[in-house]
């Protein structure tokens, strides 16, 4: 089933609460694994990645070493076996791409964000266990985006859990509710462009070909967006983030839900279902997405 | 009279008491619903529940008489399978409303989602304010009266009944084997005599139709076994 919600609102000043009360109220559409991605007004770059096993923290230092100076770092157990990293680099800003398929590579190691902006935190369980043991300590915020999973495409593990990242455009993420059903065959020749996949979860695929219509082709995010509705099959309403924009689109079908409520303030709510926005305002009308329709936010 | 307070009360304990009083009671006032799920369904009988909140998902399914005033929001298949009786909601619902709906009346004084009234088979559906995409979606019979905007693809694949509307641009928004022509006469006397039921000023002139091109069974060719004839020895 999977829930996804967002929240652009530049004058509240805990957003990453925000967004993990509403996605609280959508627990009932997936407790597998739960995620937010959070754009920061920041200038260093931080990562955050995850370790199979707490012995691999060697291994990491060595890579990031190549690049830069690590500083601020913490290392901590999750909800699950993961172990999860989290700390500044400083870097060059052009080199985030390599050092990010870098770190990638290593079978052990997975980066869940590393962006001048943008910070992801996802673990199993509901986004009571989340907040329970991650930490979520971000700065000012100005939006993002979440999502409750119900694993149904591949398997339950958080590094197959949204919300996704591109090594391709390190500061874009994505969350899906759906499924693709062109999944092999878009790997298959987003691969031939030779794009290399972390994982085995179709959402990736779509995180990896909206980066690559957006670095390498020069589009914006609509037309990336307009681009991914054609190529896509199956069922999928999809949000995406990058520093300083929101999208959704929807499939012709319009199989899985999204409600969009534009305050005149500038604030807008995503979310999959009416509840998930009462958090941040009790009582709205808010309005369903046109299937097949594409619409971006600029924050 | 009586006043019963469901909160924190298991849905399943819920109905089972409503079920219960509207045997007993003409009158009953439920307090502190909290969006409960499933509220007040397969509930038989002739009772006026007044309900001071917002329900869930489901409220009022299978419905047999009663009649249920919602004084905030209900969730989204509100009046499944409605058979008889009344729900009118004071602020809006959730998508798919009144589906596969038997008879009764519901009103929505507020907005309505996606999908309002899909396959309703008889029955009134009334929504004051606005409709979402496919209102009235296959729909086998019954009336639908929308007094605000509808969504697109409002009508699509109607197999039977009428959807009123006021909505100016409805011509840009038709579904599949649906056309529109003024409200007939004797439709105008059905619909003013709902209005003025449930206390809705609305004058019933400028109202249009959305009914069916084809009715019934679409354009369908069965498909016939032809037997091929042996060669002749």
């Amino acid at each position: 089933m999977c829930g996804i919600a967002g929240l652009i609102a530049k004058e509240r000043s805990d957003l990453g609460d925000d967004l993990v009360n509403m996605l609280k109220e959508l627990v009932h559409r997936g407790r597998d694994a739960t995620g937010v991605a959070l754009y920061e007004q920041r200038e260093d770059i931080q990562a955050r990645i995850t370790l199979t096993d707490p012995s691999f923290e060697k291994d990491l230092h060595q890579i990031i070493q190549n690049y830069g100076q690590i500083s601020n770092s913490k290392i901590y157990k999750g909800v699950g076996i993961f172990t999860f990293f989290e700390g500044s680099i400083a870097m060059d800003p052009e080199q985030i791409s390599q050092l990010h398929w870098d770190i990638d590579s290593h079978p052990n190691l997975c980066v869940h964000s590393l962006d001048n902006h943008l910070k992801v935190y996802k673990d199993q369980g509901s986004a009571e266990d989340l907040v329970a043991v991650h930490q979520v300590d971000v700065g000012a915020c100005t939006h993002g985006i979440g999502h409750v999973r119900l694993a149904t495409e591949s398997v339950e593990n958080i590094n197959f859990a949204h919300p996704f990242v591109s090594y391709l455009y390190p500061g874009l993420s994505l969350v899906h509710n759906g499924q693709f059903t062109n999944y092999f065959n878009m790997r298959r020749k987003l691969e031939s462009m030779g794009v290399r996949f972390k994982t085995a979860n179709d959402t990736e695929m779509a995180a990896h070909f909206i980066a690559y219509e957006m670095k390498e082709k020069g589009k914006d995010l609509e037309s990336a967006l307009h681009a991914a509705l054609d190529t896509f099959d199956g069922i999928f309403t999809i949000m995406v983030a990058t520093d300083n924009q929101i999208g959704a689109f929807r499939d012709r079908l319009a199989f899985k839900p999204v409600v969009i409520y534009e305050q005149n303030g500038g604030m807008v709510l995503f979310g999959s279902e009416q509840i998930s926005l009462t958090p941040i305002i009790s009582d709205v009308y808010a309005t369903e997405m046109e299937p097949g329709g594409v619409k971006v936010w600029s924050v | 009279m009586v006043r019963l307070n469901i909160s924190g009360m298991p849905t399943l304990e819920v109905n089972r008491k409503l079920r219960e009083l509207v045997q007993q009671e003409d009158e009953i006032t439920v307090e502190n619903p909290h969006s409960v799920h499933n509220f007040a369904t397969a509930l038989k009988g002739k009772a006026r529940i007044t309900v001071e909140g917002s329900t869930g998902f489901y409220t009022g399914g299978f419905l047999q008489g009663p009649t249920i005033l919602i004084k905030g929001n209900t969730g989204l298949y509100t009046g499944d399978n409605m058979g008889s009786g009344e729900i009118i909601i004071e602020m809006n619902t959730g998508s798919n409303c009144a589906p596969s709906m038997v008879g009764g009346t519901i009103v929505i004084k507020g907005h309505s989602g996606s999908r309002a009234g899909w396959g309703m088979k008889g029955g009134n559906l009334i929504v004051c304010g606005n409709v979402g995409l496919w209102s009235g979606k296959m729909t086998l019979g019954g009336r639908i009266i929308v007094l605000g905007k509808v969504g697109t693809g409002i009508g699509e694949s109607m197999y039977d009944g009428v959807i009123h509307v006021l909505d100016a641009e409805v011509e840009d928004k038709l579904g599949g084997n649906v056309t529109v022509k003024p409200i007939a006469d004797s439709e105008k006397k059905e619909v003013e005599t709902l209005f003025k039921k449930y206390g809705i000023e609305q004058s019933v002139d400028s109202f249009r139709s959305i009914v069916p091109k084809v009715y019934g069974r679409h354009d369908y060719v069965m498909f016939k076994p032809t037997h091929r004839k042996r060669a002749e020895v």
